[in-house]
């Protein structure tokens, strides 16, 4: 069992390793990632924001909905720790 | 873990050296959110690991009176709020939900005598919420976790 998981894997590195050639070099402006949006966002950040971090003008901006759901996201896990724990558990010293 | 580790070297050097460059490191990176890479997800993570820090070698009763968990509860709903308003705020001005370019921040700008756009602007306000919200949060959760069962029976 244990080799034929080794055999697996063996595999699968040589799959990623033959895929990888065919990979756009990192930072290719002509690669299909970069094709669509990126470019867009490159232009808009500079017109309409104006600030020199373009991440973070598409985090918090562009992509503003997301940003949005992301920190409810994390409100909500304080939360859920905050209502499981909060009956029952107590310091040792009575302090909340 | 929540005890005080009573060592004269480890405080020393976690109250006059840790902790406010712990937190200082946190607020450069979030003031420089937009200019470099940072921003309030990062510099909230990185102030909760001091005020974490605090609580577990000072020990929880002598670090957790100037931000108790009560406040820290009411500090993390504060800044999904901030985050929420902000996308209200421009729909009173007749745009879209989360859309800053309407905001009205050109008061800000003659005071400041600086020109920043109402979207620069709105990003900033999106990441304070962003960092009071994460920061409070990660708090909580070490606040809570590290509380002891107690059979009701005991008290």
């Amino acid at each position: 069992m244990k080799w034929l998981t080794l055999a697996f894997l063996i595999s699968f590195v040589g799959l990623f390793g033959y895929v990888s050639a065919d990979l756009p070099d990192r930072g290719d402006p002509h690669a299909p990632a970069n094709e669509h949006l990126a470019a867009e966002f490159i232009k808009l950040t500079a017109e309409e924001v104006e600030i020199p971090n373009i991440v973070s003008a598409i985090l918090a901006d562009f992509r503003g909905y997301d940003t949005l759901g992301e920190t409810i996201v994390i409100f909500t896990a304080g939360l859920a720790v905050l209502l499981v724990l909060q009956k029952g558990y107590k310091r040792d010293d009575g302090t909340p | 873990m929540t005890e005080r580790h009573d060592s004269v070297i480890l405080h020393f050097v976690v109250r006059v050296f840790m902790v406010p460059f712990i937190v200082m490191f946190g607020a450069y990176v979030f003031i420089h959110g937009e200019l470099s890479p940072g921003g309030g997800f990062q510099a909230g993570a990185i102030v909760a690991s001091a005020f974490v820090l605090a609580r577990l070698t000072l020990g929880i009763v002598h670090s957790s009176p100037r931000f108790p968990t009560r406040i820290l509860i009411w500090l993390a709903s504060f800044g999904v709020g901030i985050y929420v308003v902000a996308g209200i705020v421009p729909m009173l001005y007749g745009a879209n939900y989360l859309d800053y370019s309407s905001l009205p921040t050109a008061w800000f700008n003659d005071i400041a005598e600086h020109h920043r756009t109402a979207r620069a602007m709105g990003v900033f306000v999106v990441e304070v919420g962003v960092f009071i919200g994460v920061f409070s949060v990660l708090v909580i959760m070490y606040d809570y976790l590290t509380l002891r069962f107690q059979d009701e029976n005991d008290d």
